[in-house]
């Protein structure tokens, strides 16, 4: 046995079209629930796109976070304070415990959303000035972390659709170096006009329930969310007394070096992602029980993909599915929503489908459709890419019996 | 750490002349409200179709980065990190506009494209066909500082063996006053541009310009802690964010008065990415094994024998301390 690289994960919250929080999210993976459907929050004129909206409004989350209405906040920074305070409350972490931990927060929109609300007022006034403040992704982060305690570093990742999951890679490098003994990552992203229409004028949305690695799927649904988890050290959760809900085994990050907006047909960057998580986790890719796919739904991730998973599994190719098709894209959070997912799905034994799923595609994979496994899941692969061919994969591993 | 991580070059485009080092003797001036970095000639790197495409961020990070990998001798860098506040702003405000203005049709995916921010990442990724750790880090003032604390974590874990560490933001004259309404730039500061981009390699007998010896951030740390972090180092000088702006310059006053206390804003001006600059900066005066007047507020050159500690601080919390030393038996 070589040197344990594992990361304890202690605990996670997450908000998504799912769920508000880790019990109703279960729930809707077990009973197959989708949260895609017409756009309710969201002020776009395009309403043909189905979207994965969280089921509040900010002022709804403001109230439940008990903010008192007319501070400056956005939809991101909201549901990112959601998902860190159930993440705080499992972990059992109090204000004084962060003093010493990090903070590492992967965004791409910010405070877009409110930019896109009021930029002729940023321009031709000033009374909505205190929102160009909070534009950027830094911003953001400050806004979610300053909630729960000081923090001694806070930084945000933005690599795109790999934000989240390249925050967790740095949370568990700074633990692995001793750099922090705590760290919360994650990530959060609401749904904004400017993404919208920018994944539009790209053409990869679809007017439909998506349907990842399906022959017939055309594009993905835009979602939003977020989460956080506490990655911590085997001392410091010795210390205070806490057991691991799962653990941060391996981690790989590597880029496609391809395009900018689409993969490579071998899936070169998802491949070496892939090898670096397994190779990080010492496992071989018989040892993987189930892979969270990132799986947009747009016909070429799910090829590219595909054609990574078979390289490198062969013929041990586990159950894959991508739960996007019951989320949506939850853009820069889906790293660490999916992780969550991984975490709910090793602690609870099951395999979450791909929902929509019918027809195989030609050329790909055929993704999970059972709840049940034929074995207990030990160790899940997670993976999340980004634009611009910032893939990043992760092995989830199953904590123990509490 | 087994191997001492050395900067092996260092490339600018800023206020001051690209791609080279004049403005140590003969510095163009930075005043006024916002100023437009001077660009190259982009042709040496990028071919004319391309750069038709790109927006002014994306030619100025590839330029910095080719710049910087061709001095340094390493074609294909293990890590790219890079570093932006705003990312191509001036994209993000032309699809922006348009979405606000016009309403959601017809609007241009190239402009999309370009605003998220790891399009300067990836596009060095791809241009120099890198399939290593690639990363982006967007934390206002921070961002590069963060970018670099993650490849020298990456170094210290072993994986990689050199990193280009970069960070890149223009602006528009829009944004510019945003800038200004928002306070990250100062009354008496002039907002303007930066492309930095540093190669990194550990060990190794490539010549370098200075090692990297130290880096730690925190944010809002305690008077304690700052002592202790500053009890650790004895640099020639420390390279401060100092501006001429009260609120801003007060953030530095922890420092010690009795070692000389350098300025790169009042040269370069300040944007999310210009602590880059005074890294670059303190780069080159180890090079050169003196600190020119111009960094020292006319005051006269200063040796450069035991490094320069560069100090960041962002909004009086975020603190950044990296200490540069100039190469041993040079």
């Amino acid at each position: 046995m070589g040197k344990d690289r594992s990361v304890l994960i202690t605990g996670c919250g997450i908000v998504c079209a799912i769920g508000l929080d880790k019990v109703q999210v279960l729930d809707s993976l077990l009973s197959g629930r989708s949260g895609i459907g017409p756009v309710r929050y969201l002020k776009t004129g395009h309403t043909e796109f189905p979207v994965g909206e969280v089921s509040m409004s900010d002022a709804d989350m403001e109230s439940a976070l008990g903010i008192a209405s007319g501070t400056v906040t956005t939809r991101t920074s909201l549901m990112g304070m959601m998902a860190v305070r159930e993440a705080l409350s499992q972990a059992r972490l109090s204000r004084e415990d962060l003093n010493g931990a990090a903070f590492v927060d992967g965004t791409t929109v910010g405070g877009m959303d409110k930019s896109e609300q009021y930029y002729l007022d940023f321009s031709a006034g000033n009374s909505r000035d205190a929102y160009i403040k909070a534009h950027d992704c830094g911003s953001c982060s400050e806004m979610i972390a300053d909630r729960f305690g000081r923090f001694k570093y806070i930084t945000s990742i933005s690599t795109a659709c790999s934000s989240a999951a390249n925050a967790m890679q740095l949370a568990a490098d700074m633990i692995r170096l001793g750099e922090a003994d705590i760290v919360v990552a994650g990530g959060s992203e609401c749904l904004t006009k400017f993404h919208l229409n920018g994944f539009n004028s790209l053409m990869i949305l679809d007017r439909n329930q998506c349907r990842p690695f399906d022959a017939g799927r055309a594009g993905l649904n835009l979602g939003e969310g977020a989460a956080f988890l506490v990655l911590e050290s085997r001392e410091s959760a010795a210390r205070r007394g806490v057991k691991p809900v799962a653990l941060l085994s391996g981690y790989g990050n590597a880029c496609d070096a391809f395009h900018q907006t689409a993969s490579s047909p071998d899936g070169e960057g998802a491949y070496l992602a892939m090898t670096k998580a397994l190779a990080d986790a010492g496992l071989q890719p018989s040892d993987i029980d189930y892979i969270n796919a990132h799986g947009t739904g747009t016909p070429n991730n799910d090829v590219s993909e595909s054609h990574a998973m078979m390289r490198l599994f062969k013929e041990s190719l586990p159950p894959v599915s991508s739960t996007k098709s019951l989320t949506g894209h939850t853009t820069s959070a889906s790293g660490s929503i999916e992780a969550v997912i991984c975490i709910l799905a090793l602690q609870n034994g099951f395999t979450p489908i791909n929902y929509a799923f019918e027809n195989p595609m030609e050329d790909g994979i055929v993704p999970n459709m059972k709840l049940r496994p034929d074995r207990p899941l030990r160790h899940v692969l997670c993976n999340a890419f980004g634009f611009g061919g910032n893939d990043s994969s992760m092995v989830l591993s199953y904590a123990g019996e509490d | 750490m087994q191997e001492k991580i050395k900067v092996l070059s260092a490339k600018q485009i800023s206020v001051q002349k690209p791609l080279c080092e004049e403005w140590m003797d003969s510095p163009e001036a930075c005043s006024g409200q916002y100023a437009r970095a001077l660009d190259p000639d982009f042709r040496q790197f990028i071919s004319a179709g391309e750069s038709r495409r790109l927006g002014k961020l994306l030619k100025r990070a590839l330029a910095t980065s080719l710049s910087a990998l061709a001095d340094g001798g390493i074609a294909n860098p293990d890590a790219i990190v890079t570093g932006t506040g705003f990312g191509s702003i001036e994209n993000t405000e032309l699809f922006l506009d348009a979405l606000v203005r016009d309403g959601e049709q017809m609007l241009k995916p190239t402009q999309f494209m370009q605003s998220t921010h790891n399009t300067a990442s990836s596009l060095i990724g791809i241009n120099t066909v890198s399939h290593g750790y690639n990363s982006t880090y967007s934390q206002k003032g921070l961002s590069f500082d963060s970018a670099l604390y993650d490849a020298w974590l990456q170094f210290r874990l072993g994986r990689i063996g050199n990193a280009l560490v970069g960070a890149h933001d223009e602006m528009s004259p829009v944004f510019s006053t945003f800038m200004r309404k928002a306070g990250h730039v100062k009354d008496g500061e002039t907002c303007s541009e930066a492309a930095v981009s540093v190669l990194l390699e550990a060990g190794g007998e490539r010549p370098a310009m200075c090692t990297l010896e130290d880096l730690k951030i925190v944010n809002r740390p305690t008077s304690g802690e700052l002592e202790e972090i500053m009890s650790g180092y004895d640099p020639d000088a420390v390279m401060t964010g100092r501006s001429g702006n009260a609120e801003n310059d007060s953030w530095y006053s922890f420092l010690r008065s009795d070692v000389p206390q350098l300025a790169y804003k009042p040269l370069f001006g300040v944007s999310f990415s210009s602590s880059a600059l005074g890294f670059y900066a303190s780069a080159c005066c180890l090079k050169a094994g003196r600190i020119p007047s111009v960094l020292n507020g006319g005051n006269g050159d200063i040796a450069c024998r035991k490094g320069i500690l560069v100090v960041n601080v962002v909004e009086g919390r975020h603190h950044s301390f990296a200490l540069l030393k100039p190469v041993c038996g040079r």
